[in-house]
Parts: C-alpha cells; sequence; structure tokens
C-alpha cells in the first residue's frame, strides 16, 4: 500500500471517526445523566439525514408530523402537573413544535439546503426529551441493564417508524458545501472539512456549556452525584430531558453532515450508532478524550480493515470490543452487589 | 403444562377459523419490501395493482408476503403459502437467496414457482421452477461484448459480499474467459455498508481499464461514487440489476457514463416500433405511470408483470384438467408453462421448453447508459 | 467438647425455651410427613405423564402449519429457558444467546450435509462446540458486572453473526438448504410432526432438569449470584466458577435448539442467528417472566404466535407490509418494563398463593453434618498483627493487633465510621490488608478468599443484610450447609440428590429453630422485620458449621425479648467451644456478654479488656463523649 491509499484511507477513517466521535459524545452526556445506554441515537441520526432529505424535495416529512403527534400528549400531560408545568408545557410543546411546523408547511416548497438542515435539526433534536419522557422517566430508578433493555425495545419502534415515514429507499443529505481542493495527490472534500470543523465547534461549545453556564454544571452535577444534586434542588426530570435533546440534537447534526457523504436509509443508523457506542465505551463510558481516541480508532480501524480483508471488516471491529471491555469491567471493580 | 394446553386450544381454534376452501386460484408472492432489497421490492409489487382479478372466469387472490430481504423469514413464509394458503403456484420469489431456498420447497409440494430473480436451476431436477429473470450468464455476456467491441483487456470486479455478488463474479469470470479478458481484482462490500472507498482505493491500484460490478439497487451507486471521488477514469459497466431511477438519484452526477443492460421494458419508448415487446410495454406502462408517476419505470415491475402473463397464459389449459386447489391442478399448471411459446413479454419472449425453463434470448437483453440523468439505450 | 445434636428434630433448644418464649410444635414423631403430602406426589406423577400424553398426541392431529409454528415456539423455549436461567435467575444479561443457536446449527449443517455424519454426531459437534467457545468467553464474562456483560454479549453477537456471513464454506446470506432430517438408525424424524414430538419432548426434558437444579443446593448458590454474590462467597460458594457453568448451561440449552432448528427447518442462514434474534429470545423471557421457568414457554409461544398473526394481519390492515410486528412487539415490551416488569407471569402470580418448596425437611434423619473440629480450649481462632488497610488516603484501619480464642465472645465497639466493618470484610477475605498479616485457625491467612475462608470454619453476617428475599427463611439458612453438601451438577439436575438435600434442610431447620426462627420456616425472608432478618443471616452463618464466628450488630433491630434470646443462644456457642467476634453498638447487651472489649477510633485500636475494665478507660471516654465530664 503506498502513502496516497493509505493517506487516502486515513481521511476517510478520521470522517468516520468524528461522527463516531459525535456519538460517543451524545451517549457520554445521557448516559452519565441518566444511566441510560442510548441505542436509539443512531436512528435518530437516520431521521436527520431523511427528513432533511424530504424537505429538500419538497415534501413534508413523516418525522414532523410525529413531532407534532408525541407533543401533544406531552402538553396534555404537562397540563395535568401543576401551573409551572403547564405554562412550559405551552412553550415547549405547544407553541415550539406550531412553529416548526408552520415554518415547514411555508418553506420546504423552496427547497433551500440551509433552510433544510435548520428545519430537520429543529424537527429531530425535540425528539431525544420526548423519547426521555415517555419512555425512560417512568422507570427513571430501573437498573442499567433494564435501560438497556428499553433501549434495544425503542430502536426497533423507531425503526419501525421509520420505514413507514421514508420508505425503504436511501436518501442523501445536501452538502454543505461542493467545494473540494487537493492536498498533494490527496483530494480533500469540503464536507469532511465541515464534518471536522462541526465537530471541533460541538466538542468547543460543548466544554463551555458544561464549564460556564448554571444548566451545564446542573448537568454536570447530576451526572457526578444524582442524589446530591437532587438534593440541592436539581430537577432530576429537567436535567434527564436536556441531556437527551443535547444527544437528538448531536445525532441530528451528525444525520445531516455524513448524508452527504454516504446515502442512508432507514436502518443504517443503528450501524452507525453502533460504531459510535463501541467509541464511547473505549472512553469507559466517562471519560471524552478517551471516547474521542476510541472513535479515531474505529473510524480508522474500520477503514484499514475494509482494505484488508473487507469482509471480515465487522468482525475484527466487534471482536476487538471485547478485551476492551475486560480490561475496562475489571478495572471498575468486582461485581457489585445490590444494597 | 398451561403453555401447551394454550398453545394447543390455540391451534383448534384458529383451524375452525379458517376459511372454506372456495373455487378460486390463489397465488403467492413473496417480495422483498422491507430490508435492503426493499427498493426492487417496491417495483416487484407495483405491478400487482394491475394485474387481472380474473383469468378464464376463476377469481384470482394473489397473497403477498414480505421476506424482509432474507431468505429464512421467506422459507417461513413459503411454507405457510403451500400448506396454509394452499396456493396454485407462487409469483417470486424476488431475492435470488429466498429462491434458493423455497424452490426445494415448491418442487417437493408440486406447486410451480416463477421466480423473479437470477438463480441458477436445473429444469430436470426441479421441474416446477421456472424463472422469467433474464438468466445472469445472458446477461453479463451482452454488457462483455459491448466491452470487447470497445477494446477493453483488463477489469477489477467489484460486488456484494453476498450470493449476488457471487453469481455475477462466476458470469463475469465466463464471459471474460469467452472474450479473453484477465480480472485483475476482486473486492467485496456489504449491501448496508455506508462507505467503499478502501475497496475503491485497492481497485484502483490495480489499475484496471473497465471495472465491472456485481450489486445491484441503490447500494450500487456507492462503489460510483467512490471510483469516481477518487479520479478513475476507466468505464464502470455494471449488471441489470442496478438499472432504476433510484440509482441515478442517490448517485447523482458521479454515475453519469454508467453503462449496463436491462430489461426492454425501461427504455420501452426507445425500442423501434417492430418490436413486439413495445407494444405490451406500453399498455402495461400506460396504467403503471399513471398511477406511480413517469420516473417509475423499472424492471422489477416487468418480472411481476411477465409471470402473471405466463400464469394467464397456462391456466386455461391447467383448468380442463381440474379445479384450482388441487395437486392435479398444479401439475397441470405446471406442464402447460413448460408449454409456452413465443409469449411476449415486457423483459423479453419467452419459449420454454423441458430443459430451459427461462426461455429468453438476447432479445430479453438491452444495453442502456446513463446520459443526461436518466437511463438511455445505446443505439 | 461437647455440643447440643439434636439426636431427632424433638428436642427444643433449651435456651429458647428458658427466655420464655415458645417453639412452635414439632410434626409427631419420626414419619416427616405433613398433611398433603400424598396427594402432593401423585400430582407430580400426573404432570410428567399428561406431558408425555400431549408431546404423543398433539402433533399427530394439528394441521400442518400450526405444527411448524409449535416447533418454532418449542425451539424457541429452549434457549428462553436457558435465558432464564441465565438473566433471571443468575443475573447475567446476554444479548448474544443466538449465536450459541448458530454456531450448532451450522456444526451439525456441516456435518451431516458435507460429511454424511449422522444427525447424532452433529448434536455432539454442536455441543462440544457451542459449549467450549462459551466456556472460553465464560472465562472472560464471569468476573464482568452488569452492563459490561451485556455489551461484551452484544459484541460478540455481532461478531459471530458477521463470521457466519462471511465464511465461505458456509455460503454466507444464501443459506445452506436440503439438511438431512434426523434420524437415530433406521428411525427417521423426516415427517415435521414426528420432529415436533422429538421438540417437544426435548423441552420437557430440558425444563425438568432445570427446575431440579432450581429446587436443589446448587439453585440456591445460584440464586445468590444475582446480586449477593458476596454473601455466596462468605458461605463458601465458588461465585466465579458457578456464573460460568450457569453460562454455559444456557449456552447448551441454546445449542440443543440449533441442532433441532437445523434438521426441523432444513435450511440454514446467517439471519435467524442475529443480534435480532437474541433481542427476539430476551423480549420473550421478559414478556413471559425471567423469574421463573414457565416464563419461557409462555412468552415464546406468545412472541412467535403474535408475530406471525401480525404478519398476516397487519399487511391487510395497512396495506403495507413492513417491519410493522416488530414495532408492535416492541411497544409492547416497553410497556411491560414499564409496568410489570417481572413479565406478564408475575402478573397473575399475585392471584395465586405461593407455594412450599417442594422437599420436605426429614424431621426423623439426623443431620448428618460434618461435625466441626473439636476446639482445644484457650486454642487461638484468629490473630491479626498490626493490619492497616487504605482506601486513597483514608487510613481505615491503622495498625490493628488482636486475638480471638475458642469458646469467648469478644465485642469490637466504637463510634461510627471507625472501620469496624472494614476490619470484618479484612478478617473474611473480602478486602486484602495493605500490611500486617493474619493467622486464623493457627495459618497464615493474608490473601485468602471469603470463600477459602468459609471452608476452614469462618461464618459471617453482614452490616446491610445480605439474603435472598424471595425465598423462605428455610432455604436462606440453608444457603450456610452448602459446603457440607456434595452433589454436583448433574446429580442436581437429574434429581439423584434428594436424600442429600433432605439432611441439608434438616440441618438448616434445626439451626433456624435454634435462633427461634421455627414458626417462620416458610415464609418469604424479605417480609420479615429487619431485626429478624439479621437473625435469619445467624441461623446462615450457623449452618456454616463456623469455629469463628463473625457477626456485625446482630442486635439491631431487635426487641428486648428477641436480644435475651440471641444473648442465650451466643452463650451456648460459646460454651460449644465456638469463638465470637462482634460488632455492636448496644452496649448493656455487649457488657453483658462479652469476655474481652476491644474499642476502635478512627482504625486504631484505643483500648482492650475486659468490659468493666474498658467502661471506665478515659481513652474511650473520650471517643464516645469528648472527655470526661
Amino acid at each position: 500500500m503506498d502513502w496516497f491509499v493509505f493517506l487516502a484511507l486515513l481521511q476517510d477513517g478520521i470522517t468516520t471517526g468524528a461522527i463516531y466521535l459525535l456519538l460517543a459524545i451524545g451517549l457520554l452526556i445521557v448516559f452519565s445523566v441518566t444511566r441510560v445506554i442510548f441505542v436509539p441515537q443512531g436512528d435518530l441520526l437516520a431521521f436527520g439525514t431523511l427528513t432533511v432529505a424530504a424537505l429538500q424535495s419538497g415534501r413534508l416529512p413523516g418525522t414532523l408530523w410525529l413531532l407534532d403527534g408525541v407533543s401533544v400528549l406531552a402538553l396534555l400531560a404537562s397540563l395535568f402537573q401543576g401551573r409551572r408545568a403547564a405554562m412550559r408545557g405551552l412553550l415547549a410543546w405547544g407553541l415550539y413544535p406550531a412553529a416548526v411546523t408552520a415554518a415547514a408547511l411555508l418553506l420546504a416548497p423552496r427547497e433551500l439546503p440551509a433552510v433544510s438542515i435548520l428545519l430537520a435539526l429543529a424537527i429531530v433534536t425535540p425528539m431525544g426529551p420526548l423519547i426521555w419522557r415517555f419512555a425512560f422517566r417512568p422507570v427513571a430508578g430501573a437498573s442499567v441493564l433494564a435501560l438497556l433493555i428499553l433501549s434495544m425495545a425503542l430502536h426497533f419502534v423507531l425503526i419501525g417508524l421509520g420505514l413507514v415515514f421514508f420508505g425503504p429507499e436511501e436518501a442523501s443529505a445536501p452538502p454543505i458545501t461542493d467545494a473540494s481542493f487537493d492536498l498533494g495527490s490527496l483530494n480533500v472534500s469540503g464536507q469532511t472539512l465541515a464534518v471536522l470543523a462541526s465537530c471541533g465547534v460541538l466538542v468547543l461549545g460543548l466544554r463551555w456549556f458544561f464549564g460556564a453556564t448554571i444548566h451545564g454544571k446542573a448537568l454536570r452535577a447530576a451526572a457526578s452525584d444524582r442524589l446530591g444534586a437532587r438534593l440541592v434542588g436539581i430537577d432530576a426530570g429537567a436535567t434527564g430531558a436536556l441531556a437527551f435533546g443535547l444527544a437528538s440534537f448531536i445525532a441530528a447534526l451528525a444525520g445531516v453532515l455524513i448524508g452527504a457523504i454516504t446515502p442512508l436509509s432507514y436502518d443504517a443508523g443503528f450501524d452507525i450508532g453502533l460504531k459510535g457506542f463501541v467509541a464511547a465505551i473505549m472512553g469507559g463510558l466517562v471519560s471524552y478524550p478517551m471516547a474521542a481516541a476510541g472513535a479515531v480508532l474505529v473510524g480508522v480501524l474500520e477503514s484499514l480493515s475494509s482494505f484488508w480483508a473487507s469482509a471480515y471488516r465487522e468482525v475484527i471491529v466487534f471482536t476487538l470490543l471485547i478485551p476492551v471491555l475486560v480490561w475496562l469491567s475489571l478495572r471498575s471493580g468486582s461485581p457489585e452487589d445490590r444494597a | 403444562m398451561k403453555a401447551r394446553l394454550f398453545a394447543a386450544v390455540m391451534a383448534m381454534g384458529m383451524l375452525g377459523a379458517t376459511a372454506a376452501a372456495q373455487a378460486q386460484i390463489k397465488i403467492g408472492a413473496i417480495l422483498s419490501i422491507s430490508g435492503p432489497g426493499a427498493a426492487m421490492g417496491v417495483g416487484y409489487k407495483g405491478a400487482f395493482d394491475f394485474f387481472p382479478k380474473e383469468i378464464a372466469g376463476q377469481k384470482v387472490e394473489y397473497i403477498i408476503r414480505d421476506d424482509a430481504t432474507d431468505a429464512s423469514t421467506g422459507y417461513t413464509i413459503a411454507q405457510k403459502m403451500i400448506s396454509e394458503d394452499h396456493i396454485d403456484a407462487f409469483i417470486g420469489p424476488s431475492l435470488t437467496a429466498t429462491d434458493a431456498a423455497v424452490a426445494p420447497l415448491a418442487n417437493q409440494a408440486h406447486v410451480p414457482m416463477i421466480a423473479m430473480a437470477p438463480y441458477e436451476y436445473d429444469p430436470t431436477k426441479q421441474p416446477y421452477t421456472f424463472n422469467d429473470a433474464q438468466p445472469l450468464p445472458l446477461m453479463v455476456a451482452e454488457v462483455f461484448k459491448y466491452m470487447q467491441q470497445h477494446g477493453v483487456k483488463t477489469i477489477g470486479y467489484i460486488g456484494f459480499s453476498d450470493g449476488w455478488g457471487d453469481q455475477v463474479l462466476a458470469g463475469t469470470k465466463q464471459a471474460a474467459a469467452a472474450d479473453d479478458m484477465k480480472i485483475l481484482a476482486d473486492e467485496r462490500y456489504a449491501r448496508t455498508d455506508t462507505s467503499v472507498e478502501a475497496q475503491a482505493l485497492k481497485l484502483i491500484s490495480v489499475h484496471p481499464q473497465a471495472i465491472m460490478m456485481g450489486n445491484s439497487a441503490t447500494p450500487a451507486a456507492l462503489p460510483v461514487v467512490a471510483l469516481r471521488h477518487l479520479g478513475y477514469k476507466g468505464g464502470i459497466y455494471g449488471n441489470h440489476g442496478i438499472v432504476s431511477p433510484a440509482f441515478i438519484k442517490v448517485g447523482g452526477g458521479a454515475v453519469s457514463g454508467v453503462i449496463a443492460d436491462t430489461s426492454p421494458l425501461v427504455v420501452y419508448t426507445q425500442l423501434p416500433d417492430s418490436n413486439p415487446i413495445k407494444a405490451v410495454a406500453s399498455t402495461f406502462m400506460k396504467e403503471y405511470t399513471a398511477k406511480f408517476g413517469p420516473q417509475s419505470v423499472n424492471p422489477f415491475a416487468g418480472y411481476s408483470y411477465d409471470a402473471m402473463l405466463l400464469l394467464q397464459g397456462a391456466i386455461p389449459a391447467a383448468l380442463k384438467v381440474a379445479k384450482p386447489g388441487t395437486e392435479q391442478f398444479r401439475r397441470a399448471l405446471r406442464d402447460a408453462l413448460e408449454k409456452t411459446h413465443g409469449l411476449v413479454g415486457v423483459s423479453g419472449v419467452y419459449d420454454m421448453s423441458p430443459t430451459n425453463h427461462n426461455g429468453q434470448d438476447s432479445r430479453a437483453a438491452v444495453l442502456v447508459e446513463v446520459k443526461d440523468g436518466a437511463w438511455r439505450a445505446i443505439q | 467438647m461437647s455440643r447440643i445434636a439434636p439426636p431427632s428434630g424433638l428436642v427444643r433448644p433449651s435456651a429458647i425455651a428458658a427466655a420464655g418464649v415458645e417453639a412452635p410444635p414439632l410434626p409427631a414423631s419420626g414419619a416427616g410427613l405433613r398433611p398433603g403430602h400424598g396427594a402432593r406426589s401423585l400430582r407430580r406423577c400426573i404432570a410428567p405423564l399428561a406431558a408425555a400424553a400431549l408431546i404423543a398426541l398433539v402433533p399427530a392431529i394439528l394441521p400442518a402449519f400450526y405444527v411448524t409454528l409449535l416447533g418454532y415456539v418449542g425451539m424457541a423455549t429452549l434457549v428462553a429457558l436457558g435465558l432464564v436461567l441465565l438473566t433471571g435467575i443468575s443475573g447475567q444479561t446476554s444479548f448474544g444467546q443466538a449465536s450459541f443457536v448458530g454456531l450448532a446449527a451450522y456444526a451439525t449443517t456441516v456435518l451431516t450435509k458435507f460429511v454424511d455424519a449422522p444427525p447424532l454426531a452433529g448434536l455432539a459437534a454442536g455441543l462440544v462446540l457451542t459449549g467450549a467457545v462459551a466456556w472460553l468467553l465464560g472465562l472472560v464474562t464471569a468476573r464482568l458486572s452488569g452492563h459490561f456483560l451485556a455489551l461484551v454479549s452484544v459484541a460478540w453477537g455481532i461478531s459471530f453473526f458477521a463470521l457466519f456471513g462471511t465464511i465461505p464454506q458456509l455460503h454466507g446470506f444464501s443459506g445452506i438448504g436440503n439438511i438431512p432430517p434426523l434420524r437415530l438408525g433406521p428411525l427417521s424424524a423426516a415427517s415435521p410432526r414426528v420432529n415436533l414430538a422429538v421438540i417437544w419432548a426435548a423441552v420437557a426434558i430440558v425444563m425438568a432438569m432445570s427446575a431440579s437444579l432450581l429446587d436443589s443446593r446448587l439453585g440456591r448458590a445460584i440464586r445468590t449470584l444475582n446480586g449477593a454474590r458476596l454473601m455466596g462467597a462468605s458461605v463458601g460458594i465458588d461465585t466465579v466458577r458457578l456464573s460460568r457453568t450457569v453460562f454455559v448451561i444456557a449456552a447448551l440449552y441454546a445449542a440443543i435448539a440449533g441442532f433441532l432448528f437445523a434438521h426441523f427447518q432444513r435450511f440454514v442462514s446467517p439471519t435467524p442467528f442475529s443480534l435480532g434474534a437474541s433481542i427476539d429470545y430476551l423480549f420473550m423471557v421478559i414478556i413471559g417472566g425471567a423469574g421463573s421457568l414457565w416464563g419461557a414457554p409462555v412468552g415464546a409461544a406468545l412472541v412467535v404466535v403474535l408475530r406471525d398473526q401480525f404478519n398476516d394481519w397487519i399487511p391487510r390492515i395497512t396495506g403495507q407490509a413492513g417491519d410493522f410486528e416488530s414495532l408492535v412487539f416492541a411497544l409492547a415490551v416497553i410497556v411491560l418494563l414499564q409496568r410489570a416488569p417481572d413479565g406478564l407471569l408475575a402478573l397473575l402470580a399475585r392471584f395465586r398463593r405461593r407455594s412450599a418448596p417442594h422437599i420436605e425437611p426429614d424431621a426423623g434423619a439426623p443431620p448428618e453434618t460434618p461435625p466441626a473440629a473439636a476446639a482445644t480450649p484457650g486454642e487461638e481462632l484468629l490473630s491479626l498483627d498490626a493490619i492497616s488497610r487504605n482506601f486513597g488516603g483514608l487510613a481505615a484501619n491503622r495498625d490493628v493487633s488482636f486475638s480471638v480464642h475458642a469458646a469467648e465472645i469478644v465485642a469490637l465497639i466504637g463510634p461510627n465510621g471507625a472501620g469496624k466493618t472494614t476490619l470484618f470484610n479484612v478478617i473474611s477475605g473480602v478486602l486484602p490488608p495493605d500490611s500486617g498479616s493474619i493467622r486464623l485457625f493457627g495459618a497464615a491467612a493474608k490473601r485468602l478468599s471469603p470463600r477459602r475462608v468459609a471452608a476452614m470454619g469462618l461464618a459471617r453476617t453482614f452490616q446491610h443484610v445480605k439474603l435472598l428475599p424471595g425465598r423462605s427463611v428455610l432455604e436462606n439458612v440453608a444457603l450456610g450447609a452448602h459446603l457440607s453438601g456434595r452433589a454436583g451438577l448433574l446429580r442436581c439436575m437429574l434429581r439423584l440428590d434428594r436424600a442429600e438435600e433432605a439432611r441439608l434442610l434438616s440441618a438448616a431447620r434445626t439451626q433456624a429453630e435454634r435462633a427461634g426462627l421455627g414458626g417462620m420456616l416458610h415464609v418469604p425472608a424479605g417480609d420479615l422485620p429487619l431485626g429478624q432478618q439479621r437473625v435469619v443471616e445467624i441461623a446462615r452463618a450457623l449452618c456454616v458449621r463456623p469455629r469463628l464466628l463473625l457477626l456485625d450488630e446482630p442486635a439491631a433491630g431487635l426487641r428486648l425479648p428477641e436480644k435475651q434470646r440471641l444473648a442465650a443462644l451466643l452463650r451456648h456457642l460459646r460454651a460449644e467451644g465456638i469463638g465470637v467476634l462482634l460488632v455492636e453498638h448496644d452496649m448493656d447487651f455487649v457488657m453483658q456478654l462479652a469476655d474481652r472489649v476491644v474499642v476502635m477510633d478512627f482504625g486504631q485500636k484505643i483500648a482492650e479488656g475486659p468490659p468493666d475494665r474498658v467502661q471506665s478507660d478515659p481513652a474511650v471516654m473520650e471517643a464516645y463523649l469528648g472527655g470526661v465530664a
């Protein structure tokens, strides 16, 4: 293999690695605050791609109606929970979806990429808090395992909905930029740079958010000690919703970005989510820098094994996960007894 | 204890609820409506909307089920159709792997089956298996003829890592040997893969004059995009499984110039009027495009339609021998199918015999190229 | 040294009588039978006969497709049974069971189709291959906790699925068809109906074996794997090895299913062995209920039959075929997880009475537990020399030295946070000391595991009670007798352990009555008030036939008469030559009972001596009260 090939593979690997990193971050945020291993995040990524593709062809995506429908349920639920909750509910689950729907009705026919992308983000992001509200919050105290099984079940729900809304065909997202330029003999696409840039901006943005804003600090508090956070008045339900909201925003963004490079179908998100999840595991489900390293490693490993032994790629990536998991588990101590 | 009783009682109840048999013809269709093969499945299924509800005075019921692009699922569905629904014939399966799974079943139960995907079988050992999808070697040979005419001597191959990829490779090797060409590389990828950069790089590194693809539907666009993105300038050829509008939509500008061959149906408007297929295709497509739009023309609907035409031609003879729902009827149906001669379909003209249950010749293949955002016949 | 060993179950421990609390009347002499025993054993014979009759008759009369459907239900039940044992009972979640099904299916396919071997050879190959892979994986997973284990199972599930699809000899996704049918010599099971009978016969056998296993000494031990491993180790259970054993058993059940599947459907491709299939099995167990073996067939039947029905009806309703039944199922699972996390059977069980364990303790036969080694008076049982243990910067134990002898009660007291429980953990092998040495029964004991320590004769109770709350008091106490039993896996599964089991339960009953629990032997331990639960722990510890007993706050939560009974029991044990080291906060209790008192504060020993001397020690008063008044 010559240098050119290696660089091309590296570029490919780093681009996919950046997407895996984004997903890993989302997974880590959700897990640390709610102990949910958010498997369906990959499906939300596919939703992002398919939603923006639908908008770009002038159609209204099924996800919009899903948002409206479930928002109504959330609104009704909040009306029974006291005035403050009702006010918040009206804003979040009444006004917001209505505004998004109106915007979609008006602007979708114009088929402008920037608008479609923003609308897609606006539609898919609230799915996170809604999933939290109806699927996980009722059993928030359950064991990690029970929550994981719930996650898996939810994945099938989203897949089924995806097939109904978008059909079986693949679709592409509009590229942020069509530009590409040459770095020596290597051709670097503008979209790749967009992916890396977005990743960088998001990471920095999250650092600022967690470090400097009160909501971010509340999230960190809830992540490090849930009971303690509740004792000082941090609302467990709200932090959970925020965590899921961040994760679904990240997933939607990742979908919009990667969808321009690779057409995705309704069931292609799971695989991507799984690899992002591998990256998060490499960080022990606690460490962001390790997850970043893991993400790049997975991306590059995948790329290289595609080249050398394309049929066995999946086997290699997932078998390598086992020793990592074992090492992590042994490091975190012997099996705990239930108190 | 309780569970077994429960299951047994439920089973009895369902037995009682089974509808009484009527004098009607039942045709079972196993199509890939979900999963990776779904893009083709949409086409296969769409044709059923225009099938006659009555043939030779008998009502016809079409039972359509989804095998989710999986042979095991298809197998289970086939079992149920044979023993529960008592179908008289199969249209499909539409997936090669499912064909392989279902064919032994159909032959054992003496149910005629018109497979709709390229599938290798021996008509003398499987007398109940028929196939209206053009044999792969036939289609590949036509493409290779074109390649040879244009001076191609070395090729690289990229295909699915499953049975289809294997089949096309076998046809490729056959044609390459016949036309004195060398295969320099053999790369594979899974239908659900999202990136084939590595495989494309590998192909380019051996510098083939042309690339032959063994894939189908929208995942086929991926290697083309990758190859062009990496700067490959040689010709890219595909098999008939890639010819669909979705391929162009997903591939965008990169797939311009890809050459494959396809059923006459796909470019029916560009056929000469002297071609008998044009008339049949026009009738069918008039209704089809009226419902699904002008962009919806695809070869897969054509296979379904041809299967229906074949059965429509054979059923009157079978009815003379026995009633539908009986084994004698199915046997007579099979015999009548085997005697089909000169039936003009939309994917070709069919001449069956005891040793040839496909019945197509080179009239079934038309060379096409992606030009100006659509598939155009090469004159 | 004499010890109170009741010659039959009829003797009431005199200490309890002296405390003025009546023990419940024991059944009439010798017979060991309870009313209704005869009726129950008749009922027990009916079940297998009825099962055999159903298995023989039902396949003959069902329509062909339902034969196929029930076949799938049966095979799924086998896998689900393994999952019940693995996930429901022993607490190890696996998202990779379908891989084991696949391994065996492909093994038998390759052997019977390509090598022309008889199907039994295929079965053997499948079992051996799957067992070996599971054993290897088990080496890795037996030490993994909770969700890490689940994630590893996801990893191998995907890995094997990819492997099945890529190894060229296995024909990938085109699958391998025309697999020969089951046959045994001249008998052939080519007919699906005969095959169905074979499948359900296998289910019946596996289910009976599993039930026997759960009903036995090993069954009790397996239950401790689910969140009470520390307690299991403290009575001598080899938790790591047992976890692996259960894991392999579950894999072997799946392998049997895989073998049957290959010869029933006679077509294999990778898809039935994917991650989705593994998740399906888990769903079956969740819907049916993971806590009971019956959850397996119920869940399997519901899932398989409903999926088939959905496949039929939903396209007719929506006009579209698609992934709808997955969607509906997943929604059902979500609702179940939120409302009835123990599955449907558990929901129904709330309306049924709980049943007593199947074996009656044999009150006639003497308990044949190996006698504790006769202790010489004054023998040093435990000796600590400069034990230190740190946690990060915190010195939990600092240079602690003292000893405990036979026939003495030593009390370990001190304010909260003094390091007493840490010291217990060090002594009982849960934590290794950072420095210092321990001698236990005369032998160096610094790096011994809790299990080893229990085998040597040390038993303990825990500060936070560790019981199996859903099981009866008798079964919990019987856990202590684990090391007294010898029945291995096969004997337990084949019900050859009944005599030994009767003896174990009888011994447990004795100890339970000794501790004053005679009236509540069959009450679920979790239903008792906390103080009584501690007494259950003590009875369990006694079953270990210890020479040294470590009690962590045994009197907490007890009322005065109960404390008196406990004190009397401890005095009795001392008279038998057992050494007792106890942590307590109740000063009256301690001072009247203890021979010696050791006082700890901030990890160090600050005083030691007879109770009255320690009580007036200025250092002690400073630690407790902040200074002499």
